[in-house]
């Protein structure tokens, strides 16, 4: 066992995202197939350790333990570690961090990152209710707070602090769906949204229309992750893992210093960026949390792509599309591709495998594309967590 | 529908409620206690707890419940480091005394960002739409609280608003706030 050793998403696959008519364990079993089928070199008695990412199974399914339940229904038998990892809307990044750490500190060779979540229900109510507890329940979400009000006072205060628009915001909607029109396993492969009609859907949250959220998605997907000396036995374009960081501030909405400046985000980029020695105009392309329009604006700010408060002209330039600064969400992102909370930051690094390997549509596929970055905000945008990939081969 | 009539589906509940409580191992399941069809369907109010958890036998912050009842709007703050801290707690986080005290804080304040929910809303709260929310910055001290807007259409509604706290009882006892737009 060597120490720090290297370690990269050797290949992975995804469900189809949307509203499935399949339970939570059915979803869980249709990861396993599209990993098998994905990864060839992969055999069930090689997989030494399985992190399951799942937001909340408790409400979505009635279920808890998920994770020998997962392994049970991928046919994986994990003799080092196996555990589920929960932290709401990056419960499928966090499931890969903690896949790359146990492999890093020697505890694995061959680990198996997989997001399940099952969100549409017979009671929506109920969905809505298993969505509004991600918040401080007794505090907040027992006041009326859910994610989209949450995010329409954010959108209301950047309008308010920067004069962005509507229009702006569309201009994120309308790129990601065009790129999840190319991608089959999206939410919304089969609709088109432009700028016109995304302005014209009913408002859900004002200044917020349908358009501007992610929606409620049954999805799952799964990654493997090596260790450098047993890379070559899935992939020639293994995705290397640089960089991480990870950052949480607040919990309850009246200890978030501002709504609009995300200095979480700063801090977990930054923190990433310095561990994989890179700088933000390295990247080639990114996966950002677009769980509503004015989450990738923000981003874009915190991140440092933009001054802050231009996150708006940036997108509305183009400079966040193929062609522009940098393309973000080329997948479709969580606005075009759906948001199943546990399976998204996982099809997030098949994203980042596939264009490593150039093997997505070629109408979104990232010119030769090196390095890589990958964002999750989970809650009240009160984690952030950042990974940086960069192509191997 | 008003939001005090949206309150008053939590007497749907609390008699089966208590019935299943006392209802102990020997008695039927509690799925027993209501066939399906048989009335109207549980509701949770407002995402509160599903029993009450405000008395001290429950909660150390059982102060906070009672001050409010009696239409007092309160917290702690931290007799070492002077932090006024919400949700009131029983530990500083800053320097981890429990040495807490119980302060009043302001009934008024201005809305800072609001929004309104119109559609997807959690379990019982389905018929209360559109529901105006905001942050309201609470006069004279550092806090920014999240609640609903009473007395407000989400059109009408305007950043800088006045609003005065507004102390509500639940029909089963539990205490509840909201703010309400003052003129």
């Amino acid at each position: 066992m060597s120490e720090n050793r290297e370690v990269a998403v050797v290949g992975g696959g995804l469900t189809k995202f949307g509203v499935r008519p399949v339970t939570w364990a059915e979803l869980a079993q249709e990861a396993g197939e599209v990993l098998f089928r994905s990864v060839p070199g992969l055999e069930a008695s090689s997989v030494d350790s399985l992190f399951v990412g799942a937001a909340e199974p408790e409400r979505f399914a009635f279920q808890s333990h998920v994770a020998p339940l997962v392994a049970e229904q991928m046919g994986l038998a994990p003799h080092r570690i196996v555990q589920r990892n929960e932290l709401a809307c990056a419960s499928g990044q966090s499931a890969i961090r903690s896949a790359y750490a146990a492999i890093r500190a020697g505890l694995s060779d061959i680990a198996v990152a997989v997001g399940v979540e099952k969100m549409n229900l017979p009671s929506m109510a109920e969905a809505n209710s298993a969505m509004a507890c991600v918040l401080d329940r007794p505090w907040d979400a027992a006041h009326g707070l859910t994610a989209p009000p949450f995010f329409a006072m954010v959108a209301q205060r950047h309008m308010l602090e920067h004069g962005t628009t509507e229009e702006q915001f569309a201009a994120v909607s309308q790129k990601n769906h065009r790129f999840a029109n190319a991608n089959p396993v999206a939410q919304f492969y089969d609709k088109k949204f432009d700028r016109e009609k995304l302005l014209r859907l009913p408002l859900v949250a004002p200044p917020l229309r349908l358009g501007d959220c992610s929606a409620m998605t049954d999805g799952a997907g799964a990654v493997v992750l090596a260790a450098a000396d047993r890379v070559r036995e899935f992939t020639d374009t293994p995705a290397w893992i640089r960089g991480t960081g990870q950052y949480s501030d607040f919990h309850n909405l009246a200890n978030m210093e501002s709504l609009t400046d995300w200095t979480g985000l700063t801090r977990a980029s930054r923190e990433a960026f310095r561990s994989a020695g890179i700088r933000p105009t390295d990247l080639d392309f990114a996966e950002l949390h677009d769980c509503f329009t004015i989450s990738e604006l923000i981003e874009y700010e915190a991140i440092g792509l933009c001054p802050k408060g231009e996150g708006g002209k940036f997108a509305a330039d183009g400079r966040s599309d193929l062609g522009g600064d940098l393309v973000v969400n080329p997948r479709g992102g969580l606005l075009g591709c759906g948001h199943p909370l546990g399976a998204t930051g996982i099809a997030q690094a098949v994203e980042v495998s596939q264009q490593f390997a150039h093997t997505v549509d070629p109408s979104r596929q990232v010119p030769d594309p090196e390095w890589a970055m990958v964002h999750n905000l989970s809650g009240s945008a009160n984690v952030h967590s950042v990974m940086i990939y960069q192509r191997g081969g | 529908m008003s939001v005090l009539s949206a309150l008053a589906e939590v007497k749907e509940r609390k008699a089966p409620k208590s019935r299943k409580r006392r209802s102990g191992a020997t008695a039927s399941p509690p799925m027993a206690a209501s066939p399906v069809g048989s009335g109207p369907p549980e509701r949770l109010p407002y995402l509160l707890d599903l029993y009450p958890l405000e008395s001290a036998a429950q909660t150390r912050l059982s102060p906070f419940f009672e001050a409010l009842h009696q239409g007092r709007f309160t917290t702690t703050r931290c007799r070492k480091d002077g932090k006024l801290l919400w949700p009131p707690r029983v530990v500083c986080p800053v320097c981890h005394t429990t040495e807490l005290e119980w302060v009043d804080l302001p009934a008024t304040g201005r809305i800072y960002a609001f929004s309104a929910l119109l559609a997807g809303a959690p379990i019982g709260q389905e018929a209360d739409l559109p529901r105006v929310v905001g942050l309201v910055e609470l006069d004279g001290v550092p806090l920014r609280l999240f609640g609903r807007l009473l007395g407000v259409d989400w059109q009408a509604c305007r950043i800088g608003l006045r609003v005065r706290l507004e102390p509500l009882a639940l029909p089963d006892g539990r205490a509840y706030y909201a703010f309400r737009v003052t003129p």
